[in-house]
């Protein structure tokens, strides 16, 4: 086949979206925006009257927006495993994938990076974490976990809008060359003048290279941090020395599950049913249940340790969990983050495409009922009985929750629209015909041997 | 003329066409090969290829991991307040604090050297053709000596040589 | 020597009667909240009287202890603020700084006594109430977190009284609004460092036991008891 025809059609498929805008576009945007808009004024509200809208109480100083915040961090993981670590150890089926996890990084870091603002009592003097010397001369406390979550988060935050949007500087170029007026201009700004010389590609890819092995470490310090808010606390089950990696795991978890999640909207919605395969729905099932049975083993890592110890101020927020007040929150986490998963997902068979967005249904609302189940009972429950409390969400907090989830929907859906979801010269340059006989002579005799792995799928319009 | 070039769809005839063109007497560095895809395979996508991009990152790592330690030291032991019977430097904590830092110096290092090395931000006027974009592998040479010399060397078989 | 304030309350001579309580809200303009808002568990004691009831009918007993800021040496609350408002000062004391303060919160849920307050509003004192307002100490805003000073403000006059007048501060002339205001004497104030003042003689006591003292925090309010203290999760 002729492989200019092959691009031809890549090219076409994939720049189609941000030139033919559907009704379905403007519904979701207004939809999404309406729910959005109902969240910052819920905000706008509790700025002007007090942090007391929210549900927050003596001894539960920290409830919903803490849950959020912790959540949408653990979405942001996504990207970076897909990305990096698959371009590491050159998967080739990530090439699709690569910038739909990317952009779910991006956003819901920024989403998430929202959080520790709004739940502030005086969120107008948030800058005072930055790091300058102020006009009393004081630095922030960088001994306090909050002040590592700011360069934690900043620096993460840094480096995956860096990492999603280098390797779209190429594809803005594309889509420069095939628009015209205004387009035109802004393509041709964004793409920064690219033309793609090989010293560009070069530089381009071992710049990839290099920011992939940067962005791993940086992406698990990143949950580990967030997760010393608790663990640093003398609080029952928080002061956990488990907390560093079970959060990053649990990060993981709920990211890939939101991965799935997208990549099955976009490819009903862009019609890329070439492109985002049953196989890639079938790779990241297998990533979930991998990560399900790892979230499982340290969930009961956690809880043997806490009720064999049989300390009382522990077993006090361990039995409340488990049989008290928030013990129906607490099965349903169960069920929907391992039962479910490991049901669907352990069986080739129901591991399809509408298997694996089920479990990741249950997945993302197993892992925000974690985050609450984490934060809320440990502080409803602390040394003293006397000071034991409750917590009930407000309509502000429920409302500023909701928008987060539409404002993630209208990001992504306006990305989407602007820029070509799946990275086109990485399809292209995984395409077969592209790489040197040599290379592809060598495969075959490699996937002929008794022993061998099967050759990873070739992406193209043929399929697998 | 201030350019000349061959558009092919193969890459084993572009790569034929920078060898044409070695041949005709064309410095390597003078020789420019554009495509809308890497072809690191290929001998003419991977000739400049060496670059001291990482050394740089890892050199910008060491600097901001030395930067940030005196930052934190100096700005704690300036205004010591003792929190929770805390050193007022603990090395502990502030290790977080300079892992992360050094990290980010090492991903903007590999950005501005990406930026530098790739001449990118350029305001454009070089050789280019925007049927690139279409999958086709542009192999030029820009404002050449003798072009009489040069389009038998690109015009091989499956190319369209054109001059600007 | 520097001074190191510290605390020891009776449990035996305890009464429960909660004048500490309205005197530490009056002397430290602490805000009143709606019955509403208390119900929702807004309302700020920073003293608190802590009611326990033991055994059966018609064998009751009620036990009461007055919880508030135990000035850790080790304050979990301290380090765990990412502006500084929280931290310890020369005289032992665990200072809070208001204007420091943009109400994270992570040191309340730090604290394993929970004696820290948020203020979740604007407080208002409605007329007249605002003529109350005790003028040494500050009025707190919205998002600011609060908790027992042992009366800083008084502890600052009498250090100032007495280096003005070249003089030591009596044992017993400086004490915090409850320790004033108890009836029963049961909480006694002073300088742990001078051996000779009542409070140093009682925290030596026998009878003398720490607030979850395992937790390894060191407070230093030491609390007197002739019996053994049991606590029980019911109310």
């Amino acid at each position: 086949m002729n492989r200019t025809l092959n691009n031809q059609r890549l090219a076409d498929d994939l720049v189609r979206p941000l030139f033919h805008t559907s009704v379905w576009f403007y519904a979701i945007v207004v939809a999404a925006g309406t729910v959005v808009a109902c969240g910052a004024g819920a905000w706008g509200f509790q700025l002007w009257y007090g942090i007391g809208l929210s549900g927050k109480r003596w001894p539960t100083f920290w409830a919903l927006y803490l849950t959020n915040f912790v959540f949408w961090i653990g979405i942001s993981h996504a990207g970076t495993l897909i990305s990096a670590i698959l371009r590491l150890v050159n998967a080739g089926w990530r090439r699709p994938v690569t910038r739909c996890a990317e952009v779910i990084t991006v956003f819901a870091l920024m989403i998430g990076a929202m959080f520790p603002i709004i739940h502030l009592g005086r969120p107008w003097l948030a800058f005072w974490l930055f790091p300058y010397p102020s006009s009393r001369e004081i630095w922030p406390n960088f001994r306090s976990p909050l002040a590592w979550d700011f360069f934690a988060i900043n620096t993460y935050l840094t480096g995956s809008v860096l990492f999603l949007f280098l390797p779209m500087i190429p594809d803005l170029a594309l889509v420069r060359d095939r628009s015209t007026g205004w387009r035109r201009t802004i393509y041709g700004a964004l793409s920064f003048g690219w033309r793609g010389t090989t010293k560009q590609w070069n530089r381009l890819e071992t710049a990839m290279q290099i920011m992939a092995v940067a962005i791993l470490p940086v992406a698990v310090s990143v949950h580990t941090i967030v997760s010393f808010d608790f663990s640093m606390a003398n609080v029952p089950m928080w002061h956990s020395t488990i907390f560093g990696p079970y959060f990053v795991a649990g990060a993981i978890f709920s990211g890939i599950a939101g991965l799935i999640l997208a990549m099955a909207a976009l490819r009903k919605a862009l019609h890329l049913e070439h492109y985002l395969l049953p196989l890639h729905f079938d790779n990241l099932g297998k990533l979930l249940l991998l990560m399900c049975i790892l979230w499982g083993y340290f969930v009961f890592n956690e809880r043997l340790t806490v009720w064999y110890g049989n300390e009382p101020t522990e077993m006090a927020v361990f039995w409340a969990t488990q049989r008290g007040d928030y013990a129906p929150l607490y099965w349903t986490m169960v069920i929907g983050n391992f039962v479910l998963p490991l049901a669907i997902l352990a069986n080739p068979k129901t591991r399809t495409i509408l298997g694996t967005v089920i479990a990741s249904c249950g997945v993302v609302i197993g892992m925000w009922l974690e985050r609450f189940l984490i934060v809320v009972p440990s502080l409803t429950h602390k040394q003293l009985p006397y000071s034991w409390g409750t917590y009930w969400p407000t309509p502000v907090e429920l409302f500023i929750m909701a928008a987060t989830f539409a404002g993630m929907i209208l990001l992504y859906t306006l990305f989407a629209k602007f820029v070509p979801i799946i990275s086109i010269w990485e399809m292209k340059a995984g395409l077969p015909s592209r790489m040197d006989r040599a290379v592809l002579a060598e495969e075959r005799l490699q996937s002929t041997r008794l022993d061998a792995e099967p050759l990873p799928a070739r992406v193209g319009p043929e399929g697998p | 003329m201030k350019a000349i070039y061959g558009l092919y769809d193969d890459p084993h005839v572009a790569q034929q066409a920078v060898d044409n063109l070695r041949a005709a007497g064309v410095a390597d560095a003078e020789i420019t090969v554009i495509s809308s895809e890497p072809f690191d395979h290929f001998e003419f996508g991977h000739r400049d290829a060496k670059t001291a991009m990482p050394w740089i990152a890892t050199g910008a790592g060491a600097v901001g991991l030395v930067l940030t330690y005196y930052l934190l030291g100096l700005s704690q032991r300036a205004w010591p307040l003792v929190t929770s019977g805390m050193p007022i430097a603990p090395n502990w904590t502030n290790l977080i604090i300079i892992f992360e830092m050094t990290m980010l110096s090492a991903i903007i290092a590999t950005v501005i050297t990406l930026l530098v090395t790739a001449g990118i931000p350029s305001r454009g006027g070089k050789m280019y053709d925007p049927e690139v974009s279409d999958g086709y592998i542009l192999v030029g040479v820009e404002s050449p000596a003798d072009a009489s010399k040069l389009e038998p060397a690109l015009a091989i078989d499956g190319g369209r040589v054109k001059k600007t | 020597m520097p001074f190191r304030w510290g605390m020891a309350v009776d449990l035996d001579k305890c009464t429960g009667c909660e004048a500490c309580v309205t005197a530490c809200h009056a002397e430290n303009n602490i805000p009143t909240v709606s019955a509403q808002q208390a119900a929702r568990g807004r309302a700020m004691h920073w003293i608190r009287v802590e009611r326990y009831y033991e055994g059966d009918f018609p064998d009751v007993r009620v036990k009461f202890r007055p919880v508030l800021c135990q000035h850790c040496d080790n304050a979990p609350c301290e380090s765990v603020c990412p502006t500084y408002a929280a931290h310890h000062n020369e005289d032992g004391l665990n200072a809070q700084v208001y204007n420091r303060c943009i109400g994270t919160r992570y040191c309340a849920n730090a604290c394993t006594y929970n004696v820290r307050f948020f203020n979740f509003f604007n407080p208002e004192w409605p007329k007249p109430l605002h003529l109350q307002l005790n003028p040494d100490v500050s009025v707190r805003e919205v998002g600011v977190m609060e908790k027992c000073t042992f009366c800083v403000q008084r502890i600052k006059a009498a250090k100032t009284a007495a280096k003005a007048e070249k003089r030591v501060i009596v044992d017993g002339a400086l004490q915090p609004a409850c320790a004033q205001a108890c009836p029963t004497t049961a909480i006694v104030f002073g300088d742990l460092n001078d051996p000779e003042s009542r409070v140093a003689r009682l925290a030596r006591s026998p009878r003398g036991t720490k607030l979850l003292e395992d937790l390894g925090a060191e407070p230093k309010i030491t609390y007197l008891q002739k019996q053994p203290w049991y606590e029980s999760n019911a109310q």
